[in-house]
Protein backbone atom coordinates (compact mmCIF):
# COMPACT_ATOMS: atom_id res chain seq x y z
CA UNK A 1 0.00 0.00 0.00
CA UNK A 2 2.73 2.44 0.97
CA UNK A 3 4.40 1.47 -2.29
CA UNK A 4 1.49 2.72 -4.36
CA UNK A 5 1.30 5.84 -2.24
CA UNK A 6 4.97 6.38 -3.00
CA UNK A 7 4.31 6.03 -6.72
CA UNK A 8 1.56 8.63 -6.57
CA UNK A 9 3.71 11.00 -4.54
CA UNK A 10 6.52 10.56 -7.04
CA UNK A 11 4.30 11.32 -10.05
CA UNK A 12 2.85 14.37 -8.32
CA UNK A 13 6.31 15.57 -7.38
CA UNK A 14 7.47 15.28 -10.98
CA UNK A 15 4.40 17.14 -12.20
CA UNK A 16 5.03 19.91 -9.69
CA UNK A 17 8.75 20.19 -10.28
CA UNK A 18 8.65 20.16 -14.08
CA UNK A 19 7.50 23.77 -14.71
CA UNK A 20 9.79 25.02 -11.97
CA UNK A 21 12.78 23.27 -13.54
CA UNK A 22 12.10 24.80 -16.96
CA UNK A 23 11.59 28.21 -15.39
CA UNK A 24 14.84 27.80 -13.48
CA UNK A 25 16.79 26.88 -16.64
CA UNK A 26 15.32 29.91 -18.44
CA UNK A 27 16.16 32.17 -15.50
CA UNK A 28 19.77 30.96 -15.21
CA UNK A 29 20.15 31.32 -18.94
CA UNK A 30 18.94 34.89 -18.95
CA UNK A 31 21.17 35.77 -15.99
CA UNK A 32 24.13 34.32 -17.89
CA UNK A 33 23.21 36.47 -20.87
CA UNK A 34 23.02 39.63 -18.75
CA UNK A 35 19.27 39.80 -18.86
CA UNK A 36 17.05 40.12 -15.81
CA UNK A 37 14.93 37.19 -16.89
CA UNK A 38 11.44 36.15 -15.95
CA UNK A 39 11.06 34.69 -12.44
CA UNK A 40 11.56 30.91 -12.30
CA UNK A 41 7.94 30.30 -11.29
CA UNK A 42 6.53 31.92 -14.43
CA UNK A 43 5.77 28.55 -16.15
CA UNK A 44 3.22 27.77 -13.41
CA UNK A 45 1.31 30.89 -14.35
CA UNK A 46 1.72 30.02 -18.01
CA UNK A 47 0.03 26.69 -17.37
CA UNK A 48 -2.75 28.33 -15.38
CA UNK A 49 -3.33 30.86 -18.16
CA UNK A 50 -3.36 28.26 -20.91
CA UNK A 51 -5.79 25.99 -19.03
CA UNK A 52 -8.18 28.92 -18.71
CA UNK A 53 -8.15 29.82 -22.39
CA UNK A 54 -10.57 28.61 -25.02
CA UNK A 55 -9.39 26.08 -27.60
CA UNK A 56 -9.22 27.27 -31.19
CA UNK A 57 -8.93 24.55 -33.79
CA UNK A 58 -8.51 24.36 -37.52
CA UNK A 59 -11.51 23.08 -39.46
CA UNK A 60 -9.29 20.48 -41.11
CA UNK A 61 -8.14 18.96 -37.83
CA UNK A 62 -9.38 15.43 -37.14
CA UNK A 63 -10.00 13.54 -33.90
CA UNK A 64 -6.30 12.67 -33.85
CA UNK A 65 -5.42 16.30 -33.23
CA UNK A 66 -7.76 16.38 -30.23
CA UNK A 67 -6.58 13.01 -28.99
CA UNK A 68 -2.80 13.45 -29.24
CA UNK A 69 -2.25 15.85 -26.32
CA UNK A 70 -3.81 13.36 -23.92
CA UNK A 71 -1.63 10.52 -25.19
CA UNK A 72 1.48 12.68 -25.05
CA UNK A 73 0.68 13.76 -21.52
CA UNK A 74 -0.37 10.40 -20.12
CA UNK A 75 2.49 8.45 -21.70
CA UNK A 76 4.95 10.90 -20.17
CA UNK A 77 3.14 10.77 -16.85
CA UNK A 78 3.25 6.97 -16.93
CA UNK A 79 7.03 7.17 -17.21
CA UNK A 80 7.25 9.08 -13.93
CA UNK A 81 5.83 5.99 -12.22
CA UNK A 82 8.68 3.85 -13.55
CA UNK A 83 11.70 6.11 -13.15
CA UNK A 84 13.35 6.12 -9.72
CA UNK A 85 12.88 9.76 -8.77
CA UNK A 86 13.06 9.57 -4.98
CA UNK A 87 13.21 5.89 -4.01
CA UNK A 88 15.21 3.09 -5.54
CA UNK A 89 13.49 -0.27 -5.86
CA UNK A 90 10.00 0.91 -6.80
CA UNK A 91 6.96 -1.36 -6.59
CA UNK A 92 6.37 -0.78 -10.32
CA UNK A 93 9.87 -1.93 -11.24
CA UNK A 94 8.51 -5.19 -12.54
CA UNK A 95 5.97 -3.42 -14.73
CA UNK A 96 8.53 -1.83 -17.00
CA UNK A 97 12.28 -1.51 -17.36
CA UNK A 98 14.52 1.05 -19.01
CA UNK A 99 13.39 0.04 -22.49
CA UNK A 100 9.75 0.60 -21.61
CA UNK A 101 10.65 4.06 -20.35
CA UNK A 102 12.46 4.89 -23.58
CA UNK A 103 9.66 3.68 -25.81
CA UNK A 104 6.89 5.28 -23.75
CA UNK A 105 8.67 8.58 -24.28
CA UNK A 106 8.97 7.84 -27.99
CA UNK A 107 5.25 7.00 -28.15
CA UNK A 108 4.58 10.57 -27.09
CA UNK A 109 7.00 11.88 -29.72
CA UNK A 110 5.29 9.77 -32.37
CA UNK A 111 1.82 11.06 -31.58
CA UNK A 112 3.08 14.61 -31.39
CA UNK A 113 4.51 14.23 -34.89
CA UNK A 114 1.19 12.81 -36.13
CA UNK A 115 -0.65 15.72 -34.57
CA UNK A 116 1.77 18.09 -36.26
CA UNK A 117 0.92 16.57 -39.63
CA UNK A 118 -2.81 16.42 -39.01
CA UNK A 119 -4.02 20.01 -39.59
CA UNK A 120 -2.05 20.10 -42.85
CA UNK A 121 -0.10 23.30 -42.24
CA UNK A 122 3.32 23.72 -43.77
CA UNK A 123 5.06 24.31 -40.46
CA UNK A 124 3.50 21.29 -38.78
CA UNK A 125 4.67 18.92 -41.49
CA UNK A 126 8.15 20.38 -41.48
CA UNK A 127 8.41 20.13 -37.70
CA UNK A 128 7.12 16.57 -37.72
CA UNK A 129 9.57 15.42 -40.33
CA UNK A 130 12.45 17.04 -38.48
CA UNK A 131 11.37 15.60 -35.14
CA UNK A 132 11.23 12.15 -36.69
CA UNK A 133 14.70 12.61 -38.23
CA UNK A 134 16.11 13.47 -34.83
CA UNK A 135 14.14 10.77 -33.01
CA UNK A 136 15.16 8.09 -35.51
CA UNK A 137 18.84 8.69 -34.81
CA UNK A 138 18.43 9.41 -31.11
CA UNK A 139 16.46 6.27 -30.39
CA UNK A 140 19.15 3.64 -31.14
CA UNK A 141 21.56 5.77 -29.12
CA UNK A 142 19.33 5.72 -26.04
CA UNK A 143 18.81 1.99 -26.43
CA UNK A 144 22.56 1.38 -26.76
CA UNK A 145 23.37 3.58 -23.77
CA UNK A 146 20.72 1.68 -21.81
CA UNK A 147 22.37 -1.59 -22.77
CA UNK A 148 25.72 -0.21 -21.66
CA UNK A 149 24.23 0.41 -18.21
CA UNK A 150 22.31 -2.84 -18.18
CA UNK A 151 25.34 -4.94 -19.06
CA UNK A 152 27.35 -3.72 -16.10
CA UNK A 153 24.37 -4.07 -13.74
CA UNK A 154 23.23 -7.38 -15.19
CA UNK A 155 19.65 -6.25 -15.73
CA UNK A 156 17.66 -3.64 -17.63
CA UNK A 157 15.52 -3.15 -14.56
CA UNK A 158 15.94 0.42 -13.33
CA UNK A 159 15.88 -0.56 -9.66
CA UNK A 160 18.59 -3.15 -10.26
CA UNK A 161 20.81 -0.67 -12.09
CA UNK A 162 20.50 1.84 -9.27
CA UNK A 163 21.18 -0.67 -6.50
CA UNK A 164 24.09 -2.17 -8.43
CA UNK A 165 25.78 1.23 -8.46
CA UNK A 166 24.90 1.84 -4.80
CA UNK A 167 26.43 -1.50 -3.79
CA UNK A 168 29.51 -1.06 -5.96
CA UNK A 169 30.42 2.67 -6.15
CA UNK A 170 33.36 1.92 -8.49
CA UNK A 171 30.82 1.39 -11.27
CA UNK A 172 30.04 5.11 -11.26
CA UNK A 173 33.50 6.00 -12.60
CA UNK A 174 33.78 3.00 -14.91
CA UNK A 175 34.24 4.08 -18.53
CA UNK A 176 31.04 2.42 -19.64
CA UNK A 177 29.00 4.52 -17.23
CA UNK A 178 30.73 7.76 -18.11
CA UNK A 179 30.47 7.15 -21.85
CA UNK A 180 26.82 6.20 -21.51
CA UNK A 181 26.27 9.36 -19.46
CA UNK A 182 27.84 11.51 -22.17
CA UNK A 183 25.78 9.78 -24.85
CA UNK A 184 22.56 10.19 -22.87
CA UNK A 185 23.35 13.82 -22.15
CA UNK A 186 23.63 14.64 -25.86
CA UNK A 187 20.45 12.69 -26.54
CA UNK A 188 18.72 14.55 -23.72
CA UNK A 189 19.53 17.84 -25.43
CA UNK A 190 18.19 16.48 -28.72
CA UNK A 191 15.07 14.79 -27.37
CA UNK A 192 13.94 17.64 -25.16
CA UNK A 193 14.49 20.23 -27.87
CA UNK A 194 17.33 22.20 -26.32
CA UNK A 195 20.23 23.93 -28.04
CA UNK A 196 22.26 23.01 -30.12
CA UNK A 197 19.57 20.86 -31.74
CA UNK A 198 16.47 22.98 -31.30
CA UNK A 199 16.04 26.41 -29.78
CA UNK A 200 13.42 26.32 -27.03
CA UNK A 201 13.14 30.11 -26.97
CA UNK A 202 11.83 30.67 -30.49
CA UNK A 203 8.30 30.82 -31.68
CA UNK A 204 8.70 31.77 -35.30
CA UNK A 205 11.86 30.61 -36.90
CA UNK A 206 12.32 28.47 -39.97
CA UNK A 207 14.56 26.03 -38.14
CA UNK A 208 12.36 25.28 -35.14
CA UNK A 209 11.39 21.67 -34.48
CA UNK A 210 9.25 21.30 -31.38
CA UNK A 211 7.55 24.66 -31.73
CA UNK A 212 6.75 23.96 -35.38
CA UNK A 213 4.80 20.85 -34.47
CA UNK A 214 2.69 22.45 -31.78
CA UNK A 215 2.07 25.70 -33.60
CA UNK A 216 -1.60 24.85 -34.20
CA UNK A 217 -2.36 24.04 -30.59
CA UNK A 218 -3.99 26.40 -28.16
CA UNK A 219 -5.73 26.46 -24.80
CA UNK A 220 -5.70 23.39 -22.63
CA UNK A 221 -4.25 21.21 -25.39
CA UNK A 222 -1.22 23.44 -25.62
CA UNK A 223 -0.98 23.42 -21.83
CA UNK A 224 -0.96 19.61 -21.77
CA UNK A 225 1.67 19.39 -24.48
CA UNK A 226 3.91 21.99 -22.90
CA UNK A 227 3.57 20.35 -19.51
CA UNK A 228 4.43 16.98 -21.05
CA UNK A 229 7.50 18.47 -22.73
CA UNK A 230 8.68 19.95 -19.42
CA UNK A 231 7.95 16.65 -17.71
CA UNK A 232 10.07 14.92 -20.32
CA UNK A 233 12.97 17.24 -19.51
CA UNK A 234 12.54 16.45 -15.81
CA UNK A 235 12.47 12.72 -16.55
CA UNK A 236 15.59 12.80 -18.70
CA UNK A 237 17.39 14.88 -16.06
CA UNK A 238 16.43 12.53 -13.27
CA UNK A 239 17.45 9.52 -15.38
CA UNK A 240 20.84 11.16 -15.87
CA UNK A 241 21.07 12.06 -12.19
CA UNK A 242 19.75 8.93 -10.56
CA UNK A 243 21.05 6.20 -12.83
CA UNK A 244 24.60 7.49 -12.81
CA UNK A 245 24.82 9.21 -9.41
CA UNK A 246 22.23 7.35 -7.36
CA UNK A 247 23.36 8.57 -3.93
CA UNK A 248 20.62 10.29 -1.99
CA UNK A 249 17.85 8.04 -3.26
CA UNK A 250 15.73 6.54 -0.49
CA UNK A 251 16.28 2.80 -0.25
CA UNK A 252 14.05 2.48 2.82
CA UNK A 253 10.65 4.11 3.07
CA UNK A 254 11.21 6.24 6.14
CA UNK A 255 10.02 9.88 6.15
CA UNK A 256 13.56 11.08 6.85
CA UNK A 257 15.07 9.18 3.90
CA UNK A 258 12.29 10.40 1.61
CA UNK A 259 12.80 14.00 2.68
CA UNK A 260 16.53 13.70 1.96
CA UNK A 261 15.72 12.07 -1.37
CA UNK A 262 13.44 14.94 -2.39
CA UNK A 263 16.07 17.50 -1.42
CA UNK A 264 18.85 15.69 -3.33
CA UNK A 265 16.58 15.28 -6.34
CA UNK A 266 15.92 19.02 -6.42
CA UNK A 267 19.63 19.69 -5.97
CA UNK A 268 20.61 17.30 -8.77
CA UNK A 269 17.99 18.76 -11.11
CA UNK A 270 19.23 22.25 -10.30
CA UNK A 271 22.84 21.27 -11.04
CA UNK A 272 21.88 19.70 -14.37
CA UNK A 273 19.72 22.74 -15.10
CA UNK A 274 22.70 25.05 -14.59
CA UNK A 275 24.85 22.80 -16.80
CA UNK A 276 22.28 22.88 -19.58
CA UNK A 277 21.88 26.65 -19.23
CA UNK A 278 25.66 27.11 -19.54
CA UNK A 279 25.76 24.80 -22.57
CA UNK A 280 22.89 26.68 -24.17
CA UNK A 281 24.62 30.00 -23.57
CA UNK A 282 27.92 28.83 -24.95
CA UNK A 283 26.95 26.95 -28.09
CA UNK A 284 25.18 28.19 -31.18
CA UNK A 285 22.42 26.22 -32.80
CA UNK A 286 23.74 23.63 -35.23
CA UNK A 287 22.68 23.70 -38.82
CA UNK A 288 19.98 21.09 -39.29
CA UNK A 289 22.22 18.93 -41.42
CA UNK A 290 24.90 18.84 -38.74
CA UNK A 291 22.47 17.48 -36.17
CA UNK A 292 22.86 13.88 -37.43
CA UNK A 293 26.61 14.32 -36.99
CA UNK A 294 26.18 15.37 -33.37
CA UNK A 295 23.90 12.41 -32.77
CA UNK A 296 26.47 10.28 -34.58
CA UNK A 297 28.97 11.34 -31.91
CA UNK A 298 26.60 10.30 -29.18
CA UNK A 299 25.93 7.01 -30.99
CA UNK A 300 29.65 6.26 -31.07
CA UNK A 301 29.88 7.13 -27.37
CA UNK A 302 27.07 4.72 -26.60
CA UNK A 303 28.67 2.05 -28.78
CA UNK A 304 31.95 2.45 -26.90
CA UNK A 305 30.06 2.25 -23.61
CA UNK A 306 28.56 -1.07 -24.62
CA UNK A 307 31.83 -2.49 -25.95
CA UNK A 308 33.80 -1.45 -22.89
CA UNK A 309 31.32 -3.08 -20.52
CA UNK A 310 30.76 -6.13 -22.72
CA UNK A 311 34.23 -6.96 -23.95
CA UNK A 312 36.11 -6.20 -20.77
CA UNK A 313 34.23 -8.77 -18.73
CA UNK B 1 40.96 -1.96 -3.61
CA UNK B 2 44.05 -0.10 -4.73
CA UNK B 3 44.46 -2.39 -7.69
CA UNK B 4 40.85 -2.13 -8.79
CA UNK B 5 40.96 1.66 -8.45
CA UNK B 6 44.12 1.68 -10.56
CA UNK B 7 42.53 -0.44 -13.26
CA UNK B 8 39.34 1.68 -13.28
CA UNK B 9 41.35 4.89 -13.50
CA UNK B 10 43.63 3.64 -16.26
CA UNK B 11 40.69 2.43 -18.35
CA UNK B 12 38.92 5.71 -17.71
CA UNK B 13 41.97 7.75 -18.72
CA UNK B 14 42.43 5.69 -21.86
CA UNK B 15 38.79 6.23 -22.79
CA UNK B 16 39.16 9.98 -22.40
CA UNK B 17 42.29 9.95 -24.56
CA UNK B 18 40.43 7.93 -27.19
CA UNK B 19 37.49 10.33 -27.04
CA UNK B 20 39.73 13.28 -27.86
CA UNK B 21 40.93 11.27 -30.84
CA UNK B 22 37.36 10.74 -31.96
CA UNK B 23 36.46 14.44 -31.55
CA UNK B 24 38.95 15.09 -34.35
CA UNK B 25 36.59 13.31 -36.69
CA UNK B 26 33.71 15.53 -35.71
CA UNK B 27 35.43 18.91 -35.84
CA UNK B 28 36.22 20.94 -38.93
CA UNK B 29 38.35 23.92 -38.00
CA UNK B 30 42.12 23.65 -37.67
CA UNK B 31 41.95 25.29 -34.24
CA UNK B 32 39.64 22.59 -32.98
CA UNK B 33 42.07 19.93 -34.17
CA UNK B 34 44.94 21.56 -32.33
CA UNK B 35 42.90 21.98 -29.16
CA UNK B 36 41.80 18.36 -29.19
CA UNK B 37 45.43 17.30 -29.56
CA UNK B 38 46.52 19.57 -26.71
CA UNK B 39 43.91 18.23 -24.31
CA UNK B 40 44.59 14.68 -25.35
CA UNK B 41 48.28 15.07 -24.60
CA UNK B 42 47.48 16.63 -21.23
CA UNK B 43 45.35 13.64 -20.27
CA UNK B 44 48.08 11.33 -21.56
CA UNK B 45 50.57 13.05 -19.26
CA UNK B 46 48.16 12.51 -16.37
CA UNK B 47 48.02 8.81 -17.21
CA UNK B 48 51.82 8.68 -17.14
CA UNK B 49 51.80 10.31 -13.70
CA UNK B 50 49.13 7.92 -12.48
CA UNK B 51 50.97 4.84 -13.70
CA UNK B 52 54.16 6.22 -12.18
CA UNK B 53 52.36 6.59 -8.86
CA UNK B 54 50.61 3.22 -8.77
CA UNK B 55 53.46 1.32 -10.44
CA UNK B 56 56.02 3.04 -8.20
CA UNK B 57 58.24 4.22 -11.05
CA UNK B 58 59.47 7.82 -10.57
CA UNK B 59 61.00 7.88 -14.07
CA UNK B 60 57.52 8.22 -15.47
CA UNK B 61 57.15 11.61 -13.77
CA UNK B 62 60.05 12.92 -15.87
CA UNK B 63 58.49 11.55 -19.01
CA UNK B 64 55.21 13.19 -18.08
CA UNK B 65 56.97 16.54 -17.70
CA UNK B 66 58.67 16.13 -21.08
CA UNK B 67 55.33 15.20 -22.56
CA UNK B 68 53.73 18.32 -21.10
CA UNK B 69 56.45 20.56 -22.47
CA UNK B 70 56.59 18.97 -25.90
CA UNK B 71 53.04 17.98 -26.69
CA UNK B 72 50.98 20.34 -24.59
CA UNK B 73 53.07 23.45 -25.03
CA UNK B 74 55.54 23.48 -27.95
CA UNK B 75 53.80 21.42 -30.64
CA UNK B 76 50.31 22.87 -30.15
CA UNK B 77 51.90 26.31 -30.09
CA UNK B 78 53.42 25.82 -33.54
CA UNK B 79 50.30 24.10 -34.80
CA UNK B 80 48.24 27.03 -33.54
CA UNK B 81 50.57 29.44 -35.34
CA UNK B 82 50.20 27.55 -38.59
CA UNK B 83 46.45 27.36 -38.06
CA UNK B 84 46.36 31.13 -37.65
CA UNK B 85 48.36 31.61 -40.84
CA UNK B 86 46.13 29.32 -42.89
CA UNK B 87 43.18 30.24 -40.70
CA UNK B 88 40.58 30.50 -43.41
CA UNK B 89 41.00 26.89 -44.39
CA UNK B 90 38.77 24.28 -42.85
CA UNK B 91 38.46 20.57 -43.17
CA UNK B 92 35.25 21.13 -45.06
CA UNK B 93 35.19 18.16 -47.39
CA UNK B 94 37.13 15.17 -46.12
CA UNK B 95 37.31 12.06 -48.30
CA UNK B 96 34.88 10.31 -45.96
CA UNK B 97 32.02 12.44 -44.64
CA UNK B 98 31.71 13.13 -40.94
CA UNK B 99 28.78 10.90 -40.01
CA UNK B 100 30.31 7.94 -41.82
CA UNK B 101 33.73 8.50 -40.32
CA UNK B 102 32.21 8.55 -36.82
CA UNK B 103 30.52 5.21 -37.41
CA UNK B 104 33.73 3.85 -38.93
CA UNK B 105 35.66 5.06 -35.89
CA UNK B 106 33.28 3.05 -33.72
CA UNK B 107 33.92 0.00 -35.88
CA UNK B 108 37.68 0.59 -35.74
CA UNK B 109 37.52 0.54 -31.96
CA UNK B 110 35.58 -2.73 -32.14
CA UNK B 111 38.31 -4.06 -34.44
CA UNK B 112 40.90 -2.97 -31.90
CA UNK B 113 39.04 -4.96 -29.24
CA UNK B 114 39.09 -7.98 -31.51
CA UNK B 115 42.79 -7.60 -32.31
CA UNK B 116 43.92 -7.15 -28.71
CA UNK B 117 41.58 -9.82 -27.30
CA UNK B 118 44.29 -12.53 -27.03
CA UNK B 119 46.66 -10.04 -25.44
CA UNK B 120 44.10 -8.90 -22.87
CA UNK B 121 43.16 -12.51 -22.05
CA UNK B 122 46.69 -13.62 -21.17
CA UNK B 123 47.66 -10.37 -19.49
CA UNK B 124 47.42 -9.97 -15.73
CA UNK B 125 48.27 -6.27 -15.68
CA UNK B 126 45.79 -4.03 -13.87
CA UNK B 127 45.99 -1.71 -16.89
CA UNK B 128 44.91 -4.33 -19.44
CA UNK B 129 41.48 -2.68 -19.84
CA UNK B 130 43.09 0.26 -21.60
CA UNK B 131 45.05 -1.76 -24.16
CA UNK B 132 42.22 -2.08 -26.72
CA UNK B 133 41.44 1.62 -26.34
CA UNK B 134 45.06 2.56 -27.05
CA UNK B 135 45.05 0.29 -30.09
CA UNK B 136 41.77 1.90 -31.15
CA UNK B 137 43.37 5.33 -30.85
CA UNK B 138 46.20 4.24 -33.16
CA UNK B 139 43.61 3.11 -35.72
CA UNK B 140 41.62 6.33 -35.37
CA UNK B 141 44.78 8.41 -35.82
CA UNK B 142 45.66 6.47 -38.94
CA UNK B 143 42.10 6.93 -40.17
CA UNK B 144 42.39 10.71 -39.70
CA UNK B 145 45.64 10.70 -41.67
CA UNK B 146 44.18 8.86 -44.64
CA UNK B 147 40.77 10.53 -44.85
CA UNK B 148 41.52 14.18 -44.15
CA UNK B 149 42.66 16.48 -46.91
CA UNK B 150 44.52 19.34 -45.23
CA UNK B 151 48.19 18.89 -44.50
CA UNK B 152 47.73 20.30 -41.01
CA UNK B 153 44.94 17.93 -40.03
CA UNK B 154 47.01 15.05 -41.32
CA UNK B 155 49.87 16.11 -39.06
CA UNK B 156 47.51 16.20 -36.10
CA UNK B 157 46.28 12.74 -37.09
CA UNK B 158 49.86 11.52 -37.12
CA UNK B 159 50.57 13.04 -33.71
CA UNK B 160 47.41 11.48 -32.32
CA UNK B 161 48.54 8.13 -33.64
CA UNK B 162 51.87 8.68 -31.92
CA UNK B 163 49.99 9.43 -28.68
CA UNK B 164 48.22 6.11 -29.15
CA UNK B 165 51.52 4.30 -29.45
CA UNK B 166 52.86 6.03 -26.34
CA UNK B 167 49.70 5.09 -24.46
CA UNK B 168 49.91 1.47 -25.60
CA UNK B 169 53.56 1.33 -24.54
CA UNK B 170 52.98 2.77 -21.08
CA UNK B 171 49.91 0.63 -20.42
CA UNK B 172 51.58 -2.54 -21.65
CA UNK B 173 55.00 -2.17 -20.03
CA UNK B 174 54.58 0.38 -17.21
CA UNK B 175 57.14 2.64 -18.78
CA UNK B 176 59.89 1.99 -21.28
CA UNK B 177 63.40 3.03 -20.16
CA UNK B 178 63.82 6.79 -20.04
CA UNK B 179 66.45 6.85 -22.75
CA UNK B 180 64.21 5.05 -25.24
CA UNK B 181 61.32 7.38 -24.42
CA UNK B 182 63.58 10.41 -24.95
CA UNK B 183 64.66 9.01 -28.30
CA UNK B 184 61.04 8.63 -29.33
CA UNK B 185 60.27 12.20 -28.29
CA UNK B 186 63.19 13.48 -30.30
CA UNK B 187 62.04 11.47 -33.31
CA UNK B 188 58.55 12.88 -33.06
CA UNK B 189 59.87 16.41 -32.68
CA UNK B 190 62.11 16.07 -35.74
CA UNK B 191 59.31 14.49 -37.73
CA UNK B 192 57.03 17.32 -36.71
CA UNK B 193 59.55 19.99 -37.73
CA UNK B 194 60.14 18.34 -41.11
CA UNK B 195 56.41 18.11 -41.70
CA UNK B 196 56.02 21.74 -40.73
CA UNK B 197 58.57 22.72 -43.37
CA UNK B 198 56.64 20.67 -45.89
CA UNK B 199 53.39 22.37 -44.99
CA UNK B 200 54.92 25.79 -45.60
CA UNK B 201 56.29 24.62 -48.93
CA UNK B 202 52.94 23.18 -49.97
CA UNK B 203 51.31 26.44 -48.98
CA UNK B 204 53.86 28.49 -50.89
CA UNK B 205 53.44 26.44 -54.03
CA UNK B 206 49.69 25.97 -54.13
CA UNK B 207 48.46 28.80 -51.86
CA UNK B 208 46.49 26.17 -50.00
CA UNK B 209 47.33 23.31 -47.67
CA UNK B 210 44.96 20.94 -49.39
CA UNK B 211 47.05 17.87 -50.24
CA UNK B 212 44.65 17.04 -53.05
CA UNK B 213 46.40 19.79 -54.97
CA UNK B 214 49.58 17.73 -55.02
CA UNK B 215 47.95 15.68 -57.78
CA UNK B 216 48.66 18.58 -60.11
CA UNK B 217 52.34 17.72 -59.90
CA UNK B 218 51.66 14.66 -62.03
CA UNK B 219 50.99 16.69 -65.15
Amino acid sequence: MTGYLLEIVQALLALLLAPGLVGFVRWVKSRLQNRRGAPPWLPYFELGKLFGKEVVMSKNASWLFRFAPYIVFTSTLAVTLLVPLIAAPLPFDNVGDLLVVVYLLLLGTFFLALAGLDPGTAFGGMGASREMTVAAIAEPTIALAAFGLALSAGSTNLGHIVTATLVNPGLAISPSHLLAFAALFIVTLAETGRLPVDNPATHLELTMIHEAMILEYSGRYLALIEWAAWLKLTIFFSLLANLFVPWGLATALTPMALAIAVMTLILKLAILGVVVAVVETRVAKLRLFRVPELLGVSFVLALLAVTSSFLLK
Amino acid sequence: MNDSLFSELSTLGSSVVLLFGITLLWRRSLHAYTDAFRWQSAVLALIFVMIGYFGDDPELYFIAVFLLILKVWIMPHYLQRMAKQFGGERESQPYVNIATSLILAGLLVLLAYAVTRPLVLVSTLPTRGGLPLAMGLIFVGLFVVITRKKALTQIVGFLVMENGIALLAVLGTFGIPLIVELGVFLDVLMGFLVMQVFVYHIHDTFESIDVDQLNELKH
